[in-house]
């Protein structure tokens, strides 16, 4: 009887240590990502779980936020908004911890076309597992429709490209894009994909308590794919809102302070209903 | 409004299986106001092509020309705001021309 217990609490045991839990995300949001005339972005950065409100975690600072902006095939040009950047605290529910806010004013986005913004954090320390986690994140924002650099890589150690246009996103489209570390495609990389089912509030800082999605079972709060041979994964997208993709581990960093480092390349997308 | 102005144009001339086609492939044109008398106009086309070399003409409500012009390599110019009432029109051809009031230029 004692071995059956033991068993079954060592079971119990192994149970909880696989668990899958929701995903670490950095989230960098602004309310809308397509503008029919440039107006002021309020934006936040925060390193949480978006898909229940979740944990706040420490970022570790900010390193570079910029936006690489081009219209049609213009020259690409490069706005730091480094010092737009503010440290604010950032609260769900009982959790909180520093996080980012940038204000910029319409007349720094007038021009039409894209933006990709960067945003590349310090590093996170998760001390239950030893590890750093350093989430290198992209927005892509556009004003006027005309398209312009949506599908170029930005040229960072690890990034998500779009393969579709990620600012006109239809509920029901795909999601395509392609895993790069150092420009190179990472093939068979474990991306995770996250609703953002708790609206952003971003008078108080927080996320809503309301979560906007019941999930059967937690197998459905993160989602997985793995890329093909050339980096490449898709996801069909079933709801309107933000979804969130992670492509874990494909930066070239692999260490950092004599610890592991996760090296992720984040992207962030809005679908819209069609009505 | 100036794209929504458009599709009703568009909708009217060709219907709306035609509209459709035209979406792969609308002008879209803006300018500011620099605030040191001259206005920077933009253009481009909704797939991203370039719109080097369209014509920009400033002109005032009877169609006096003040001021004509080409966009860029970067598809925009730089134009001299005039004293009077004017509108700027994007001279991209048929289905694809825009035309901008003045006063609606910040």
């Amino acid at each position: 009887m004692k071995k059956l217990l033991a068993a079954s609490l060592g079971l119990l045991g192994l149970l909880a240590a696989v668990q899958p839990a929701d995903a670490h995300f950095m989230v960098a949001y602004n309310k809308d990502t397509y503008m029919e005339k440039a107006k002021d972005l309020d934006m936040r950065m925060v390193f949480t779980h978006p898909s229940e409100a979740g944990t706040v975690m420490n970022m570790g600072g900010v390193k570079e936020f910029y936006a690489l902006h081009q219209r049609g095939d213009s020259d690409v040009k490069k706005i730091d908004f480094l010092k737009n950047v503010k440290e604010i605290t950032w609260k769900n529910g009982d959790s909180k911890a520093p996080a980012y806010e940038a204000q910029i004013k319409a007349k720094d986005i007038r021009s039409l076309g894209d933006y990709v913004f960067v945003f590349t954090p310090g590093y996170y320390h998760e001390e239950e597992e030893g590890v750093y986690m350093q989430q290198i994140t992209k927005l892509i924002l556009n004003v006027g429709g005309i398209p312009g650099n949506w599908n170029q890589p930005a040229g960072l150690p690890a990034e998500i490209v779009p393969m579709i246009k990620p600012y006109g996103l239809w509920t029901g489209n795909v999601f395509q894009g392609q895993v790069l570390s150092n420009g190179k495609p990472v093939a068979n990389a474990e991306v995770e994909v996250e609703f953002m089912s708790n609206e952003m509030q971003l008078d108080s800082n927080t996320m809503s308590s309301k979560c906007e999605v019941k999930y059967p079972a937690p197998q459905f709060v993160t989602q997985t794919i793995f890329t093909d041979e050339n980096g490449v994964f898709t996801f069909g997208i079933p709801r309107a809102g933000w979804w969130g993709f992670a492509a874990l581990g494909v930066g070239p960093d692999k260490e950092y302070k004599g610890k592991e480092l996760s090296q992720d390349a984040v992207i962030w997308v809005q679908a819209v209903d069609m009505k | 409004m100036r794209k929504v102005m458009l599709l009703f144009f568009l909708c009217a001339m060709f219907g709306f299986a035609d509209v459709q086609s035209a979406l792969g492939h609308s002008a879209l044109f803006d300018c500011f106001d620099n605030g040191d008398g001259t206005i920077l106009c933009q253009g481009g086309f909704s797939d991203g092509s370039s719109a080097q070399g369209v014509r920009i003409v400033i002109k005032d409500s009877d169609g006096n020309i003040f001021q004509e012009a080409r966009l860029d390599s970067n598809s925009e110019v730089v134009l001299d705001k005039p004293t009077r009432n004017f509108s700027i029109l994007f001279d991209g051809g048929t289905g694809h021309s825009i035309e901008i009031n003045g006063e609606s230029i910040q």
